[in-house]
């Protein structure tokens, strides 16, 4: 019975017609909660008690290196769904979303490292969560570079699905690496358990940041996706009416 | 008799593109078949699919054995830097009552110390021939198994094989040139 | 049985095929000190991370072509054709190259330390820690070169070293917790916890990925 769900809406043809559908609302939806979140925390929160104004980017650091765990932890669903149940459309996902997990990455490297120009005194220090991050990059770029390297495309499927499947673990230690190792990294300000170590004046427009860039991403992953499917099916028949 | 092997409308692509299609056949305890074709039909793909190393894109394969599949494609599957004593214990033949036998016809049975990246090709094929001369199995699954050897040992082969359908076991074979077996024919060419 | 006994009879041969690696290990850690003054009493700090650098170097050499052989000249095919299970293959063909290579080099970096340090306390505290590492760096980049089996093996072994990074942490906080004398077997316990799931995971996942190169 899973198996017909899943089928069903396994048809890249049916993904790609109701993803066009979606595809506007999404982007100007979350532009504009993106937009107005960054206004709200640029200019109207108040100044850090400690961190002075640098603080204010923690509204583009947070929501990316979020969201690139995020993304890799879909591509392993993804390939886990592909390896199980065969679904190509999950395959063409996980190799969509690899570039914009990479991209994502390593804006959020670049902007802990703006950030720790004014807060440590210096842009790099080798200390777990960043080089974990790092890690991550470097990941993306591998998983790209060995699907680009097969011409057989069901082969470099499975491949692919299997590497982005051994890699998650590299998701846990990144979220663990500050609680394991005592490092310079701040501990995690917003948890499930505790009460936000962060004041909520600045936690709003940090949550609205983060939704804005998840629908900013979203729209990206659709963008990369369709080409993927166009690319990969285009000797079918229905990609000829659509182009 | 007993049903070895039954294909009904096996078909393989790559990368979209049809290789061959509704290819069916049976095959029963000692009988064989040849499989031809032009070059790139897909003989050794369909050869690789009834081992089970490839799977077919759609059909259905059935294998009832009970014993295991004994194959020889074209590569030799033997170390370069080993002895021919070495590569036989590996193949794990090193007993067997039958392989003086056969060495000597092969004119080897002298040269077990020599390695084998110093044998002929031709040579280095009957070593790895003798995988099947001396199997275990009921079904032989043959690769162009002619390839590189002289006339003699064609000879050779071809009565062994003709004695190996008498003792019940099953052969699907391909070559490009006609051999001395009493065989079906299974075409692959559209 | 046999199949260990088979694969260690291949590799034994093949005296490039191990005796490189363990060479190539003692030339680096020979080498070492010749590129730091005599007087400089920093030796005994840098020398682990010498240490470990070396290690995961001549990892990467040795397994270079572990799978590439037996793919190239058939022995692969016919493996998963036989009844045996490709996994428990791939398992003991890992195994034969830490026995013969992992094994050697632990010792002998146990032995280097000693001379370095000058303290038996380190270089027996660092011996099973070395045999445990060396263990997950063979099985890691024996995936790796699986993965790339048909493209090089430089490719593959890009890839999943990322994978050990982490494991490079830890490795250097081992260091610091044998200094201190604290939670030692703490750490032990997690690099043979990491261990035991790895050598179980990693064959499985690489006769898989073995069984789709051979399609």
């Amino acid at each position: 019975m899973i198996k017909n769900f899943i089928h069903q809406f396994a048809s890249p043809k049916t993904y790609i017609y109701q993803v066009d559908r979606l595809y506007p609302y999404i982007l100007y939806i979350s532009l504009t909660i993106y937009l107005i979140s960054i206004f709200w925390g640029l200019f109207l929160t108040p100044e850090d008690f400690v961190q002075g104004n640098s603080y204010r980017i923690i509204y583009l650091h947070v929501p990316a290196s979020f969201i690139s765990q995020s993304l890799f932890m879909a591509m392993a669903i993804a390939s886990a769904i592909y390896l199980i149940w065969k679904v190509k459309l999950s395959v063409y996902l996980v190799r969509s979303i690899a570039p914009i997990g990479a991209v994502t990455t390593f804006i959020a490297l670049i902007s802990g490292s703006i950030w720790g120009i004014p807060t440590w005194g210096t842009w790099w220090v080798w200390d777990a969560r960043i080089v974990s991050t790092l890690i991550l990059f470097i990941m993306y770029l591998g998983l790209i570079s060995l699907h680009d390297s097969f011409s057989n495309h069901e082969k470099a499927d499975k491949f692919l699905s299997i590497l982005a499947l051994v890699g998650s673990v590299n998701i846990p230690i990144i979220k663990m690496s500050v609680e394991w190792w005592s490092t310079l990294h701040q501990p995690a300000s917003i948890t499930i358990s505790n009460k936000p170590a962060i004041d909520l004046v600045m936690l709003y427009p940090l949550f609205g940041s983060m939704i804005g860039f998840a629908g900013i991403v979203t729209c990206l992953v659709i963008l990369s996706s369709k080409l993927q499917i166009l690319k990969r099916e285009r000797n079918k028949s229905w990609v000829k009416n659509y182009a | 008799m007993h049903l070895k092997v039954k294909a009904k409308n096996l078909s393989y692509k790559i990368n979209e593109k049809k290789l061959f299609h509704d290819i069916s056949f049976e095959l029963f305890s000692g009988k064989a078949i040849h499989v031809q074709g032009d070059n790139g039909s897909g003989k050794t793909t369909l050869l690789k699919i009834i081992c089970g190393l490839t799977n077919q894109v759609k059909g259905d394969l059935e294998l009832k054995l009970d014993k295991k599949i004994c194959f020889l494609g074209h590569k030799n599957a033997l170390k370069q830097y080993l002895t021919v004593e070495q590569n036989l214990s590996l193949l794990g033949v090193s007993d067997h009552q039958d392989l003086n036998k056969h060495l000597i016809e092969f004119a080897l049975n002298k040269s077990l110390d020599v390695t084998l990246s110093n044998l002929s090709f031709g040579q280095q094929k009957k070593i790895a021939l003798l995988r099947v001369f001396l199997n275990d199995s009921d079904l032989l699954v043959l690769d162009e198994p002619c390839v590189g050897l002289d006339q003699q040992s064609q000879k050779y082969l071809c009565s062994f094989i003709n004695n190996e359908l008498t003792l019940g076991k099953s052969i699907l074979f391909s070559s490009h040139i006609s051999l001395d077996i009493t065989s079906e024919v299974l075409n692959l060419n559209k | 049985m046999n199949i260990i006994k088979y694969e260690l009879l291949k590799l034994r041969s093949k005296s490039r095929g191990w005796l490189g690696p363990i060479l190539v290990f003692i030339l680096i850690m020979v080498a070492f000190p010749l590129t730091i003054e005599i007087s400089n009493n920093d030796l005994g700090q840098s020398f682990f991370s010498v240490l470990w650098i070396a290690m995961l170097l001549v990892m990467m050499l040795a397994t270079e072509d572990i799978f590439l052989e037996d793919y190239n000249d058939g022995s692969l095919d016919q493996f998963a054709i036989s009844n045996i299970n490709l996994s428990y293959v791939v398992a003991a063909k890992i195994f034969i190259y830490w026995l013969l290579i992992g094994l050697p080099i632990s010792l002998l970096g146990s032995l280097f330390c000693l001379g370095m340090t000058n303290s038996i306390y380190l270089a027996s505290h660092i011996l099973p820690i070395l045999l445990v590492t060396s263990y997950i760096f063979i099985n890691v980049f024996s995936f790796g070169n699986a993965l790339s089996l048909t493209k090089g093996s430089v490719l593959g072994t890009l890839v999943t070293l990322p994978l050990l990074l982490p494991l490079l942490i830890v490795l250097g906080k081992v260091v610091i917790s044998i200094n201190l004398n604290l939670n030692y077997l703490g750490f032990v316990g997690l690099l043979l916890g990491v261990l035991s799931i790895i050598i179980f995971l990693i064959p499985l996942i690489i006769s898989y990925i073995i069984r789709a190169h051979l399609e």
